[in-house]
């Protein structure tokens, strides 16, 4: 058990909700998948005793996978493996990405730090859009449904995904929220990942591009705290931009530190509550869909 | 903590290629734009490992570009 974040806690679920279905899914259990827990999964790989009449004999007592580059160094058997940590992730969001493609689906991933604008930014877009274009929407927290409700009273299908004590949503949780969501050719997903702008730089989704949303009263300088995220993100949106006046705001600092990590990334200026803004977002979600 | 669900991951996929055998070390080569935070992937590296072929395993970490997150190699305890 982990004594930070109870990650490794034999009761850690991520939990997919379809409100539409009413359908409740259990997507993980348990720290670690079954079969990598010492004992049975692998005993076919051990030493083998057969009864059978004929003799042979090996070289080694053990019978590892010879196409596999290792070396016997003083101590055990060093096996090269030159495997991506992430791999697995990244090969289902590939997967999600060609699905995407095909379907011409714009998939985009909305990351912010909690309370930054995320879902009134969602509930804006769909109620202004208003059935032209179908959008679906899945919805990452820890806990709780509200989010997916309220996308839901906005217009709009939602998947609500819990991860539970889990930081973000990953490629494999988006492979079953697609597959429960079914999103329409030519329709717009849209990804609001769980608030936190530190994890989910890392993990591919499948999705077009990360948007990262920042609101005004965080401060200029969160480009600089948390690099990793806007350099990952091809768009920043600022958000709550109505309070700027009233909490000494400086745009351009907040430009130019968002420039020093990603030089290239889209700056839109909004705000999801007054509606100023909105439509250069609705035009970039459009030439999005066109491209 | 993120380094959680990576510890998770890397130790799922050692224990697999690593078929019923005993571990001892797992090199990691990790890039500075790698978003991974070597204390938190040791100390959730432990604790994970626990109850595995992994279990008592030391992690040790290389020096690597960008934002590399790769499992070099991992030895084995010697066979009796």
């Amino acid at each position: 058990m982990c004594g930070t974040c109870g990650c490794s806690d034999p009761e850690n679920m991520v939990v997919m909700t379809d409100l539409a279905k009413g359908e409740e899914a259990l997507l993980r259990q348990g720290a670690l998948a079954p079969g990598v827990l010492d004992g049975h999964a692998h005993d076919h790989h051990g030493h083998h005793h057969h009864d059978h009449d004929h003799h042979h004999h090996h070289d080694h007592d053990h019978d590892h996978d010879h196409d596999v580059p290792h070396v016997h160094g003083p101590n055990g058997e060093v096996i090269t493996l030159e495997q991506a940590v992430l791999a697995k992730n990244d090969r289902i969001a590939q997967r999600n990405r060609g699905w995407f493609e095909g379907r011409g689906v714009l998939a985009l991933n909305l990351v912010s730090s909690p309370g930054a604008g995320k879902t009134t930014l969602l509930e804006r877009t769909i109620r202004a859009l208003d059935g032209r274009v179908e959008i679906a929407v899945i919805e990452g927290d820890q806990m709780t449904t509200n989010d997916a409700e309220r996308i839901r009273d906005a217009g709009a299908r939602a998947i609500q995904i819990n991860t539970g004590a889990g930081c973000h949503l990953e490629a494999d949780m988006i492979a079953s929220a697609i597959e429960s969501l079914d999103p329409k050719p030519g329709s717009l997903l849209l990804i609001e990942n769980v608030g936190n702008l530190v994890c989910p730089a890392m993990f591919d989704l499948g999705e077009r591009m990360k948007v990262a949303v920042i609101s005004t009263p965080e401060g200029e300088d969160k480009p600089l705290k948390y690099p990793h995220m806007f350099r990952a993100a091809e768009a920043v949106i600022v958000n709550k931009m109505d309070l700027a006046e009233h909490i000494d705001f400086d745009l351009d600092l907040l430009t130019r530190n968002i420039r020093v990590i990603n030089p290239d990334a889209r700056i839109l200026l909004l705000s999801a509550k007054s509606g100023q803004g909105m439509a250069e977002w609705l035009a970039f979600l459009k030439d999005q869909q066109a491209a | 903590m993120h380094e959680m669900g990576l510890t998770r991951s890397l130790v799922a996929i050692v224990a697999e290629h690593a078929a019923g055998r005993s571990v001892r070390r797992v090199r990691l080569a990790i890039g500075p734009l790698a978003c991974v935070e070597r204390r938190a992937l040791s100390f959730c590296f432990d604790i994970i490992a626990e109850g595995t072929v992994l279990a008592g395993a030391s992690l040790e970490f290389l020096e690597a570009d960008g934002d590399t997150f790769v499992i070099k190699d991992y030895e084995l305890e010697e066979a009796a």
